[in-house]
């Protein structure tokens, strides 16, 4: 397993290699102008080595605190990336905590049949 | 009656966490649940952001000024900035935004549509957009705005909440 942990302020992406899949693990706040210039490297990583490995690329949001709409930017593309590609994505959130499920059922719109894109309340 | 808390702020991004703190001491004072609170404080901090941006300071008003209204089952958040005498472009792309929120049936409509959108554009895009929308649905709210005789621009959003 690898693991390699990123910080900008209050932000902390976590991104982690497993067996099966390759998962980014967001904690903190995210309140910066441009989060993009942080968020997107780490994502693009995340992405690359799920498609080349052939993993499923898991974002987990359960730890997050707060985040501002510059930051559900990159997100939202990412998913309608990986929708629009042959890539596998899940995002995992919160569901007792109603901002939490307000943001991320939303993303729901990028579900996909198959599961390839899968947005998971736990 | 209503509890109104009022906060001026430099149009510095730092001075938005102040606002965010201030307003979440407040809110809690006032017992609102912490849903309200996230919501109230989410509202406060995207407006205050866009506010940070397209504020045309320099003149006479050097500062953003916030308000923060509790009154039963609702709280009612109104953001002042300057605007560029005669209106600018921020002024109608604000205009266009929420006539844009307002002609769909549901805030929840308006936030969808927004992210499919968005979905569309390269990873890479520093466009947002999204923040408005959000404020609408995500905290459940009523946004509307006007500019003053002394080119203040004041939009506000009114959440409603079960007391």
């Amino acid at each position: 397993m690898t693991q390699e942990t990123f910080q900008d302020e209050a932000l902390t992406l976590t991104l982690r290699e497993e067996e099966d899949a390759v998962t980014v693990s967001w904690s903190g706040r995210s309140t910066n102008r441009e989060p993009s210039h942080f968020i997107v490297p780490v994502l693009s990583r995340a992405m690359d080595w799920g498609r080349t490995k052939n993993k499923l690329v898991v974002l987990d949001f359960r730890d997050m605190a707060y985040m501002n709409s510059s930051t559900i930017t990159p997100i939202i593309r990412l998913l309608g990336r990986a929708r629009r590609n042959p890539d596998a994505v899940r995002v995992i959130y919160r569901k007792e905590l109603k901002w939490q499920e307000l943001s991320f059922s939303a993303l729901e719109v990028f579900q996909t049949s198959d599961q390839r894109i899968e947005i998971r309340g736990v | 009656m209503s509890e109104v808390l009022h906060l001026s702020v430099r149009p510095e991004w730092e001075q938005i966490d102040t606002a965010r703190q201030e307003t979440v001491l407040f809110l809690r004072r006032h017992h609102l649940h912490e849903e309200a609170i996230h919501a109230a404080t989410m509202i406060v901090c995207e407006l205050t952001e866009n506010a940070t941006k397209y504020g045309a300071f320099g003149g006479d008003e050097v500062a953003i000024r916030i308000s923060v209204a509790v009154t039963p089952g609702a709280v009612t958040v109104e953001v002042k900035s300057p605007v560029a005498k005669g209106g600018d472009d921020h002024l109608r792309r604000l205009d266009r935004a929420v006539q844009w929120i307002r002609g769909f049936q549901s805030p929840f409509e308006a936030y969808l549509e927004r992210l499919k959108e968005i979905s569309a554009q390269s990873l890479e895009s520093r466009e947002s957009g999204l923040g408005l929308a959000r404020v609408a649905y995500e905290g459940q709210s009523i946004l509307d705005f006007f500019v003053n005789e002394h080119d203040v621009l004041a939009i506000s959003a009114v959440h409603r909440f079960n007391s």
